[in-house]
């Protein structure tokens, strides 16, 4: 078996992967400081901060010799007899000194910079550099700019690691950033007029390790080690990348992407980036509606819950037939409480799909290992990047659900088709989407089909002007569940917002509505009971799902379905920043 | 650390005398203490209590009394919204929104929008003065802190810069230029902070 001696201790290294050294000792528990490399970039090597000292053992005597000059981590393979040492005084002497040089330029603003807290030069400068400055002259002061319309980019921050300028070669094949002339005068830009408006512009700024390129959205609002950070699930498409939603007082303030080999590597796109706003939204419901004449009166929220939930026994009771719409915003465990409500009332009531919003077309970006690098590539595993046209989070679960209790999966056309036909009394509408998802004739049509309505949003609809009762519900920020994504692997999505006044979250108002027992209902007891009873679930019993989902039966092969590469350090929570 | 340890110097209280144990002589030095601070007060002027609120005690200049907010020597706000001080605040009293510095303040990158200190829940410790990296929060000698309500209590920018302007002179700033103009004037073109 193939051994690494790192730091003197022998450890076999994984079959299989191609790791450099930086890789396998994180692996082991030994940090290597770096800032240019980047898991799935290419290696430069030119920050020089990851220097380490490289040696071979004779396999022979025995004998370990080592290289005489220092080399980079980044680029060092981690193979058989290697010998890596990384806290020799040598090693220490080298790194305070490249964190002097990264310094000697930096401007000392770090009260005003919002990188400040989750900042590669400052946790390095406190781990490996030094409290003294020995630069006297003046320091560079490069302007701040615009390279593009969502991102500033303050150049004296910048410590020239070029990540940023390898992300959009290497990436998105866009090419907008360079570094432009030399040495000291060295500066990252664009071309005049060829701004960075890819759409995944704005990951240049999760993976600059300094507070250099700055998102607009978040410039200045927060502080990092003020945000509580929720391990939750993008809703904007059907790819469910994984995000950590970062909140604080009630206001949910930027996603950040979490690394997922299998849905998204370590990018999001910008449209899910900037999707959390709709959580924050000042129009979403704030209290539940009952029907009186032609004006809607707020109701307290068992009252309203109540009168849904009695109408609709009554309706079921004189055998009038009930369709319940569940949107695909909905999680499985809500799909399913709602479903086993409805079928629960009358065996012969019909569950449908919600409308599914499509806009435009799938968007790969297929990084390979020659497009666009500059580096060395041996170290690279390229994972294709997808932006789904199919804007909600949940179809194929929610599709699943239903096919479970209905047999088969009816489209929101279908229902229209069987109002028109008169076969259907009542209608649930359970939508929970954040956008309009039925326009004004369509509410008329059912209306004036229909002898009651119960509509379940989170926005006011025309649908919901016209029901009987109106219940307020959860946006995506506000409930916890499971989604499954365009590949079939379910993923949980905790929440990150407290529920608004005057509303529940679906899942509670399924569960009170099916009188289900437990309360506060969680949302893992439910995936637990539908894993058990749905075989298209049957991966998830027990509930217990690994921090990058399971995939279900059926689900296609993803970007990367080996064992989880390294997390590169700038997606873990950082120093203050993790204390709250 | 352990009862014999060396580091620790043991003391013992004092023995009592077969007077001390009868108490009455004591009685009489504790009167005659306060005998002497009557004849203090009464004949030698040694009061340590003041006739307020006609006359005011000054308070030593470590004092801390009611916050407020420095200006530059411009007459801006010094302060940069690194919210350092809501950060080491202890009671959460704080509360700040920052915003990106305006275009005619081209050496400024962030400055705060609003600024609010909640004087009621505030202990005083003085950690947001310390915590301060630009010296723009301090805590003054102001001790006669009143209001109605308590929505008068809670200070907003304008007013801690008032009181910045109102003690300026007693109390001059420790570090960093004062203001060039008038103070308490700060014109329009100045609006923002």
């Amino acid at each position: 078996m193939a051994t690494i001696i790192i730091n003197g201790v022998e450890y076999p290294i994984p079959e299989g992967e191609k790791l450099n050294a930086i890789q396998m000792a994180k692996r082991v528990g030994v940090d290597i400081p770096y800032y240019c490399w980047h898991p799935a970039l290419s290696v430069v090597a030119n920050c020089r901060m990851c220097e380490i000292e490289v040696g071979a053992k004779d396999p022979r005597t025995g004998e370990i010799k080592f290289l005489p000059k220092l080399v980079p981590g980044c680029q060092t393979p981690a193979k058989d007899l290697t010998v890596i040492a990384t806290d020799t005084p040598k090693v220490k002497e080298h790194q305070r000194m490249v964190m002097e040089y990264l310094l000697l330029n930096h401007p000392l603003d770090c009260p005003v910079c919002d990188q400040a807290g989750e900042c590669g030069l400052q946790d390095y400068s406190f781990h490996h550099g030094q409290a003294v400055h020995r630069f006297v002259e003046e320091r560079a002061v490069n302007p701040r700019k615009e390279v593009s319309s969502g991102i500033q980019l303050n150049a004296d921050r910048c410590i020239m690691c070029t990540r940023c300028v390898r992300f959009t070669r290497e990436i998105t094949h866009t090419g907008e950033l360079q570094v432009m002339r030399r040495g000291s005068h060295a500066e990252i830009d664009v071309f005049p007029g060829a701004p960075v408006d890819n759409p995944l512009a704005g990951n240049v700024v999760d993976i600059c390790p300094v507070g250099a390129l700055l998102d607009k959205d978040f410039l200045h609002k927060q502080r990092a080690w003020f945000l509580s950070k929720h391990d939750a699930v993008c809703a904007g498409c059907a790819t469910g990348c994984n995000v950590s939603a970062e909140e604080n007082r009630g206001t949910l303030w930027r996603y950040k992407p979490r690394h997922n080999p299998h849905v998204n590597d370590y990018w999001i796109c910008d449209e899910g980036r900037y999707s959390y706003k709709a959580a924050n939204s000042p129009d979403l419901l704030t209290a539940m509606y009952l029907k009186e004449g032609e004006a809607h009166r707020p109701t307290p929220v068992d009252q309203a819950i109540k009168a849904a939930g009695d109408r609709l026994k009554e309706l079921a009771a004189s055998g009038g037939k009930v369709a319940a719409m569940l949107s695909p915003f909905l999680t499985v465990e809500e799909a399913y409480l709602f479903a086993r409500y409805i079928k629960g009332l009358n065996p012969a009531n019909v569950l449908v799909l919600g409308p599914v919003p499509v806009k435009g077309e799938d968007q790969t970006f297929t990084p390979d290992m020659t497009k666009g690098r500059t580096g060395d590539t041996s170290f690279i595993a390229p994972r294709p990047f997808t932006i789904r046209a199919e804007k909600c989070p949940n179809r194929r679960g929610v599709a699943a659900v239903l096919q479970h209790f209905e047999g088969r999966v009816l489209e929101f056309g279908d229902l229209l088709d069987q109002v028109k036909a008169g076969g259907v009394k009542g209608l649930f509408a359970v939508s929970s989407a954040v956008e309009p998802w039925i326009d004004q004739e369509t509410a008329d049509l059912l209306r004036g089909r229909l002898d009651f309505i119960v509509v379940e949003d989170s926005i006011l609809t025309p649908l919901a002007h016209q029901a009987d009762v109106v219940l307020a519900g959860a946006t995506f920020a506000e409930k916890a569940g499971s989604y499954v994504n365009a590949l079939g692997r379910l993923q949980y999505s905790a929440a990150s917002l407290p529920p608004r006044d005057g509303s529940l979250p679906d899942l509670d108002l399924a569960a009170i509505l099916l009188n289900h027992g437990a309360s506060p209902v969680s949302s893992k007891a439910i995936l637990a009971e539908l894993a058990a009873e749905i075989p298209a679930f049957a991966a998830a019993r027990g509930a217990q799902i690994p921090e990058y989902g399971i995939a279900l039966e059926g689900a296609s092969a993803g970007p990367a379905d080996a064992a989880p590469p390294f997390v590169d350090s700038w997606f873990v929570p950082q120093g203050a920043a993790r204390m709250r | 650390m352990r009862a014999d340890d060396p580091c620790l110097k043991q003391m013992k209280p004092p023995e009592l005398s077969l007077a001390d144990r009868f108490f009455l002589p004591q009685i009489a030095v504790g009167l005659g203490v306060t005998a002497r601070h009557i004849a203090g007060v009464m004949f030698r002027n040694k009061a340590i209590t003041v006739q307020y609120p006609d006359e005011k005690h000054v308070p030593s200049p470590v004092y801390r009394g009611v916050h407020r907010l420095n200006r530059d020597e411009k007459g801006r706000v010094k302060c940069v919204a690194c919210m350092l001080c809501a950060t080491a605040c202890p009671a959460h009293c704080i509360d700040i929104v920052g915003a990106t510095a305006p275009e005619t303040w081209p050496d400024r990158e962030k400055y705060p929008e609003s600024f609010v200190i909640d004087e009621l829940r505030c202990i005083y410790c003085g950690m947001c003065e310390e915590a301060c990296p630009v010296e723009a929060i301090e805590l003054t000698g102001l001790y006669d802190l009143t209001g109605l309500s308590r929505e008068q209590m809670i200070f907003d920018k304008a007013k801690l810069l008032s009181v910045f302007d109102a003690t300026s002179n007693q109390e001059p700033m420790k570090y960093g230029k004062p203001p060039e103009r008038a103070l308490g004037s700060p014109t329009t073109e100045l609006a923002p902070g």
